[in-house]
C-alpha cells in the first residue's frame, strides 16, 4: 500500500512541530526522558542473566517505550522540528501494522511472519555481510558464497570500495553509478547461484538519497526485494531520509529501515538501551511506516553487538515488542571475530540463539569482523547461522541461557582483540567457492561442540 | 594554606566529577583569586579528575551524558583558566587545536561528541564541524584557526572515500606538511588510516587522545 495519506500526515508533521535546538532534544528528550521512564516503569536488570526470564519486566520495557517515544518525538535535522505522535496515536497505528509479508518471486519467494517469545517457527536468515566493503574482483564470488546456502532465505550487498575505479562520492554521479552497480552485480550473484528470484535488501551504496531514487526502479532493485534507509542515532531524520521513504512508497516496495542505538550513549546503560531499542523499532512503523523493524545497536569502542551488555538489552527489547505487538523486527549480527576465527562462530551462536528465542522475525548477518574490514566475511559463518536458527526455535529461554552463557564465556576475553580473521579469498575456494579444509574444521568442531551443550541440528 | 587548597582541590574535583559548571566556575574563580597557579588547577584537578572519568566511561561506570556534562565543566574551568594565564603574560595552556568533523556524507554525531568531549577534557582546543563536512570545509578551518591536528570521523564504510578525498584536497593545495591529519570511526581500521596516508589511527575515544597528545610531542 502506497499509504500516501499517512505519508502526508509525517511530512505535515516534520513542517509543523515543535521547533527545538538539536542540542536540547538529545539532553531534554532523549536523555532525560529515558531516566524518567526507567525510574517510573521500574526497568531494573539482572545483569547475571542474559536472557530475560521476566514477562512482567519485557511488559515494563515496551509500556515505558511507548510512554518515551509520545512525549520525545523524532527530530528532523533539515526543519528543526519535533514530529510527534501521542500514545494514543502511537497505539492506533501499531493496531494496523502487517504481521507478514511475502518477499521474493516463484520458487525464491519467502514469508516473514511476526513471532513470539520461543515461538517454534523458524525465523528468516538474510545471509550477507550487510554492506562490508568488498573488491569489484571478489564481490559476485562472495555474494554467490552466502546465496548457494539452502539455510539463506534473502540477502544484501557487501558495498564496492570504488567504482570502475574511482573513489565513491555522496551526492555525485559516482554514487549513482555504485548504487546501480551493486544491484546489477547483486542479480547477476543470484543468477548464478540459481535463484534469481530470491528477495535482497538494498541500496545498501546510497549514502545520500539520490542512489536509492536512481537504482530502486525499473532495471534495479524489484518491488519483491526490500527497500531499505536507516535513521540517525537517536531518533533523528532528514529530508534526505523521507525522501527515500517517500520513494520507496512511491514503489509500492517493502519498507525494510533500520534503527542502531548506541549503548553507553544517550540511552546510557542497559535499562534505557533496552527502551530505547523498543522505542526506535516502534518509531520506525509508526515515523517511518516501515513494513519490518530493524536494528544493530553498537557497542561504542567495539563496534559489535555481542558483547554482554548489548545481548541483554536487545534481547529484552526484542521480548517487550514481540510480546505487545505484532511487528516483525530483525537484528543484525555484527561480531567482532571474523572468518578463519572460532570467535565469530561462538558469537553467532550467542546471539542467534538469544534473538530467536526472543521473538525475532529476521536475523541479518553475520556482519563479521565488525563489517569495517575489506573482504572479512564469507557464506559458512551464514550456513551457522541458519543451523543454529532452527536449533534454537525448539528450545525455551532457559535453556537458551544455559548456552548462550556457555558461548559467551567462549569469546568474551576475545571482544577487545578484535580478531578479525582473513579475506573471504583466504577461508574460501575461489573456482569450486567452497570453504577451505581449514574454516570447514572449525566449523565442524563449533557445531559439534554446540551441538553438546543441547542444540539439535538435526 | 596546605588544608584550603586541598579543600579546593577536592571539592572543584566533586564538582568537575558531577558535571556542575556553574560551581566549578566558582570555585576555579576561588581558587585562582586564593593564589593557586593555573597550571596547578589543571596538572592537579583537572588532568586526573578527567582521566578518571574517561576511564570510568570506558569501563561503562558512567554514560555519555554523564561525560558530556563532566566534559562542560572541564571547558568552563579551562577558559577561566586560560583567560586568568593570558591575562598573566604567560603562553597558552591549551596542548593544541584540533579540527574535528565527520567527513562528507557522514550524518552521525554520537561517537564524534565522546571523542571532541575526551579532547577537550584533556587540553585540547576543540573546534568540532559537526557532520557531513566537505574536504574544502576542513581545510577553510584548518587555516581559519591556525590548527594543529585535524581529525576527520567516519562511521560507515560508504564515507570512507572522502577521508581520503579529504586528506588528498589538503595535499593538492600543498597544505599537507601544515597539519597533522589523523582518521577515526566505526569504519576505519588501521589498514586504511595507513591506505590513505594518514599521520594517525585510533581504534577508539581514549585512544585517540593519546595519538594527539603524542602527535603534539613531534
Amino acid at each position: 500500500m502506497r499509504h500516501t495519506t499517512r505519508l502526508l500526515d509525517i511530512i505535515e508533521r516534520s513542517l509543523s512541530g515543535p521547533l527545538m535546538e538539536e542540542e536540547d532534544f538529545n539532553d531534554q528528550h532523549v536523555t532525560q526522558g529515558l531516566s524518567r521512564v526507567v525510574k517510573k516503569y521500574d526497568i531494573q536488570i539482572n545483569q547475571d542473566q542474559i536472557i530475560n526470564q521476566d514477562d512482567a519486566l519485557a511488559d515494563r520495557v515496551w509500556e515505558a517505550a511507548v510512554d518515551f517515544l509520545a512525549e520525545c518525538g523524532v527530530y528532523c535535522q533539515t526543519t528543526n522540528r519535533v514530529i510527534k505522535f501521542s500514545v494514543q496515536e502511537i497505539k492506533d497505528i501499531l493496531k494496523y501494522a502487517p504481521d507478514r509479508v511475502r518477499v521474493g518471486a516463484g520458487t525464491d519467494a519467502v514469508e516473514e511472519y511476526a513471532r513470539n517469545v520461543e515461538d517454534s517457527r523458524r525465523p528468516l536468515l538474510m545471509g550477507s555481510s550487510i554492506g562490508t566493503p568488498i573488491e569489484d574482483e571478489f564481490f559476485v564470488p562472495s555474494m554467490i558464497s552466502y546465496i548457494q546456502e539452502p539455510e539463506v532465505d534473502v540477502t544484501m550487498a557487501p558495498t564496492l570500495t570504488n567504482i570502475y575505479g574511482y573513489d565513491i562520492r555522496t551526492r555525485s554521479p559516482l554514487e549513482i553509478l555504485s548504487s546501480w552497480r551493486e544491484v546489477e552485480l547483486t542479480l547477476e550473484s543470484m543468477r548464478r547461484a540459481g535463484r534469481p528470484g530470491m528477495a535482497f535488501t538494498g541500496v545498501g551504496s546510497s549514502i545520500s538519497d539520490i542512489g536509492q531514487l536512481s537504482a530502486d526502479g525499473p532495471g534495479g532493485l524489484r518491488q519483491t526485494d526490500l527497500h531499505t534507509f536507516g535513521i540517525i542515532s537517536e531518533l533523528k531524520t532528514n529530508f534526505e531520509i523521507l525522501n527515500k521513504l517517500t520513494h520507496i512508497l512511491m514503489r509500492d516496495g517493502v519498507v525494510d529501515p533500520y534503527a542502531n542505538p548506541i549503548y553507553g550513549g544517550l540511552g546510557g546503560g542497559m535499562d534505557g538501551q533496552a527502551v530505547l531499542i523498543t522505542a526506535a523499532m516502534i518509531a520506525l512503523n509508526v515515523f517511518f511506516m516501515a513494513t519490518c523493524v530493524g536494528t544493530s545497536p553498537t557497542h561504542p569502542f567495539n563496534f559489535n553487538d555481542t558483547g554482554k551488555e548489548l545481548l541483554i538489552s536487545s534481547g529484552l527489547s526484542f521480548q517487550a515488542l514481540a510480546r505487545n505487538s505484532h511487528l516483525m523486527t530483525n537484528l543484525t549480527n555484527t561480531p567482532v571475530g571474523g572468518p578463519g576465527t572460532k570467535t565469530l562462530l561462538y558469537e553467532c551462536v550467542a546471539l542467534t540463539v538469544m534473538m530467536t528465542v526472543s521473538g525475532g522475525s529476521r536475523i541479518l548477518g553475520p556482519r563479521s569482523a565488525t563489517g569495517s574490514i575489506t573482504g572479512h566475511f564469507s557464506g559458512l559463518e551464514a550456513r551457522f547461522t541458519g543451523e543454529l536458527l532452527s536449533a534454537a526455535s525448539k528450545i525455551s529461554r532457559s535453556q537458551a541461557e544455559e548456552i548462550v552463557q556457555k558461548a559467551y564465556k567462549k569469546y568474551e576475553n576475545d571482544l577487545t582483540q578484535k580478531p578479525y580473521g582473513k579475506h573471504f579469498k583466504d577461508v574460501y575456494d575461489l573456482k569450486t567457492i567452497q570453504p577451505t579444509a581449514e574454516w570447514q574444521g572449525m566449523y565442524d568442531d563449533v557445531k559439534n561442540e554446540v551441538a553438546k551443550w543441547g542444540l539439535s541440528f538435526d | 594554606m596546605a588544608n584550603k587548597n586541598e579543600k579546593v582541590i577536592s571539592d572543584l574535583g566533586d564538582a568537575l566529577k558531577n558535571g556542575l559548571s556553574d560551581e566549578a566556575k566558582a570555585l576555579t574563580e576561588a581558587a585562582l583569586e586564593g593564589g593557586m597557579e593555573p597550571l596547578a588547577i589543571i596538572e592537579e584537578i583537572l588532568v586526573p579528575t578527567l582521566t578518571e572519568i574517561g576511564r570510568r566511561f570506558q569501563e561503562f561506570e558512567i554514560f555519555l551524558p554523564e561525560l558530556m556534562m563532566a566534559g562542560e565543566a572541564a571547558e568552563a574551568i579551562t577558559a577561566i583558566v586560560e583567560k586568568a594565564t593570558l591575562d598573566a603574560g604567560q603562553p597558552s595552556l591549551s596542548k593544541g587545536t584540533i579540527i574535528l568533523g565527520q567527513v562528507e556524507g557522514d550524518m552521525h554525531d554520537i561517537g564524534r561528541n565522546i571523542v571532541g568531549m575526551l579532547l577537550k577534557s584533556h587540553g585540547f582546543t576543540v573546534v568540532d564541524l559537526g557532520r557531513d563536512v566537505r574536504a574544502s570545509a576542513f581545510l577553510d578551518a584548518a587555516e581559519k584557526e591556525n590548527a594543529d591536528i585535524v581529525a576527520l570521523s567516519a562511521l560507515m564504510t560508504t564515507t570512507l572515500p572522502a577521508q581520503k578525498r579529504t586528506i588528498n584536497l589538503f595535499s593538492e593545495v600543498r597544505k599537507r606538511e601544515e597539519y597533522f591529519i589523523v582518521v577515526g570511526g566505526g569504519a576505519v581500521s588501521e589498514e586504511w588510516s595507513k591506505e590513505v596516508g594518514s599521520d594517525g589511527y585510533s581504534a577508539d575515544a581514549a585512544g585517540a587522545v593519546e595519538l594527539c597528545k603524542t602527535l603534539m610531542k613531534k
